[in-house]
């Protein structure tokens, strides 16, 4: 594992891991033969310092304060137009927004009910659409990637379907399903479902046609091969769609929001901006970031948890180098 | 006694309609008492995986009849175990885990199945490496694994497909020994033992088939009068075994040259 990839190099960082082994070179060496007891664990301090890579650790730091003072200066609303090119037009004041301001915002709203209500409205639109859909998909996938002759019958029609922009969809689910949650919802079903359905598919071609063989010679059921074999084989491209979908609901029902809709974030976000209140909307848009990254860290541990197994084949690979 | 296979006049055509079909197989007769070892050799492509899968149950043959303890093969069975050339192992399943797919599949309890999966592992001197997964395991270790798996269930068949094909000279002594000692002590059980290596079948099988390059006919079949239990690592070196080896070799060597 390169050190660059920190998100994968965390996971072998863990107590369980004693892969990080090494020898005291003073011993062992008198008689000719590797001696086992002179390896030494690594102390649990010095893998939480190395998992943690201070000097990596300082320069995000470092970065953000950066960041943070070039906006809340406002130097980042002088704009830019280099050769005459407006690359980064100049901002009025009146549409600038700096951090201080959103930070005031989220202390206020703390403890406003009418903002939990909101947000507790988008919350349950992403994570209905986020559920349905990616259960849809992921049992469509399944089947069709099973059922070749099916697949046969219904793939113009999935491939048609899928290249239909979905946000287009909008206002139509509006008119049908209301303006209330279930459009919301179901604008993020559709979106997630073909992000999850689509993998799912062909993953399922892509199992080892050797396993399939060996529990059909066992005597498996269908029902027995989807569970010890096809399931088990496509929790890798299934996790990775199921990340890619906590985003992609979010995105599906901020956007359902904006077209109409009486409550949620995203309608409160349309509603400050449109009174220019700038702050309040960096201040929101950093709360549905907030909201993605935990989902996304949700299914990240679930993962961690499911592939324990790929995760020891990466460190069979290094230990044997 | 009923034979443990009657394979009578057993022809197979892959690809029936349409694009050319190709005749693998051409009117092979075996019969198998029950508790032999019989060891099938053949030039590659002369259908000897395809004769197992029949016997599996995993395809029908084109004409003829294949029955096992006299019952026509309609499907698989719990009583034959199937071991392919690839080791194919779950990678997510540790060894232990590995060993007992195949009684999970047939319903046995947990304490039971890990009791005999256990058993295997200390048979095939597998200790220390139950809750490894494959890609941890060396390749003859996961052959070993992949052994275990096909005899976890006890099946009075055994339908081994070039098992030891990929392992190294030393390593394959080892492993054919321990085979060879499982066997023994199962009793009653038949093997069908495919192999690309004249010496293996020999040294291993009560009797050695020849089979033609394709379409696949039975060439010769011959009765390997070796005692038991043998010591595979010195018959090797048994003016009778080098005998036997080099009469089937005359036969083979008009396939394969
Ligand atoms: N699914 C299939 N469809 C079409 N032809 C096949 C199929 N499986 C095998 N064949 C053909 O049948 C013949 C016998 O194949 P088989 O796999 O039984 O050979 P084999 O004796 O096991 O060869 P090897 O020693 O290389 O494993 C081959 O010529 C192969 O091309
Ligand atoms: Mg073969």
């Amino acid at each position: 594992m390169k050190s660059s990839d920190t998100s994968s190099a965390e996971p072998s960082n863990d107590e369980t891991d004693n892969s990080q082994i090494y020898a005291s070179q003073s011993e062992g060496s008198e008689s000719g033969r590797f001696d086992m007891s002179s390896i030494v664990e690594v102390p649990r301090w010095q893998r939480i310092l190395k998992a943690i890579d201070l000097p990596v650790q300082f320069l995000r730091i470092g970065l953000l304060v950066l960041i943070i003072w070039a906006w809340e200066s406002r130097w980042i609303f002088k704009g830019w137009s280099p050769f005459g090119f407006e690359l980064f037009p100049e901002i009025i004041p009146l549409f600038q927004g700096v951090p201080s301001e959103a930070w005031d915002f989220i202390l206020d709203i703390w403890d406003d009910s009418t903002f939990w209500a909101d947000f507790w409205v988008t919350l349950q639109e992403a994570l209905l659409g986020f559920v349905i859909g990616s259960g849809l998909g992921f049992i469509v996938g399944l089947l069709l990637g099973s059922f070749k002759k099916v697949a046969k019958v219904l793939s113009p029609f999935l491939i048609f379907t899928n290249a239909v922009p979905k946000i287009a969809l909008a206002p139509i689910l509006i008119l049908w399903y209301g303006v209330d949650i279930a459009s919301k919802v179901a604008l993020a079903t559709i979106i997630v479902f073909f992000i999850v359905q689509i993998p799912v598919q062909a993953a399922v071609s892509g199992v080892d046609p050797d396993l399939d063989v060996v529990a059909t010679s066992m005597g498996a059921t269908q029902f027995q091969k989807f569970r010890y074999v096809v399931i088990p084989g496509i929790l890798g491209p299934l996790f990775g769609a199921l990340r890619l979908s906590s985003i992609y609901s979010i995105l599906a029902v901020v956007l359902g929001e904006f077209i109409v809709s009486k409550r949620g974030l995203g309608q409160r976000l349309l509603y400050e901006t449109n009174n220019f209140g700038m702050g309040k909307a960096i201040a929101l848009i950093t709360i549905l970031a907030g909201l993605a990254l935990v989902f996304n860290a949700i299914i990240g541990m679930m993962e961690r948890r499911f592939l324990r197994w790929q995760d020891t084949e990466a460190r069979g690979k290094v230990v044997s180098l | 006694m009923t034979n443990a296979v009657d394979i009578e006049n057993v022809s197979l055509v892959f690809g029936g309609e349409g694009n050319n079909p190709v005749l693998a197989v051409d009117t092979i007769n075996i019969a198998i008492p029950k508790g032999q070892f019989v060891a099938i050799v053949g030039p590659s492509g002369c259908g000897k995986t395809t004769v197992l899968n029949m016997l599996a149950g995993l395809i029908p043959p084109t004409a003829g009849s294949v029955q096992r303890n006299g019952k026509e093969v309609d499907g698989p069975s719990r009583d034959v175990g199937y071991m392919l050339a690839r080791s194919a192992l779950s990678p997510w399943r540790t060894a232990l885990r590995n060993i007992e797919m195949g009684l999970q599949i047939h319903g046995v309890d947990k304490a039971t199945r890990r009791e005999r999966a256990h058993e295997l592992i200390s048979l095939l001197h597998l200790d220390g490496f139950e809750n490894s997964y494959p890609s941890q395991l060396s390749q003859g270790m996961r052959q070993r694994v992949a052994i275990a798996r096909t005899l976890a269930i006890d099946p009075d068949l055994w339908l081994m497909d070039e098992p030891f094909g990929a392992l190294d000279a030393q390593t394959r002594l080892t492993v054919q020994g321990e085979f060879i000692n499982l066997w023994e002590r199962s009793g009653e059980s038949s093997v069908i033992f495919v192999t690309h290596d004249l010496e293996e079948a020999v040294l291993l099988a009560d009797r050695v088939i020849v089979m033609t390059a394709r379409p696949g006919r039975i060439k010769s079949d011959t009765i390997i009068d070796l005692p038991r239990p043998r010591v595979i690592d010195e018959l090797r070196f048994d003016d009778k075994f080098k005998e036997a080896e080099h009469r089937i070799w005359k036969e083979l060597r008009d396939e394969i040259i």
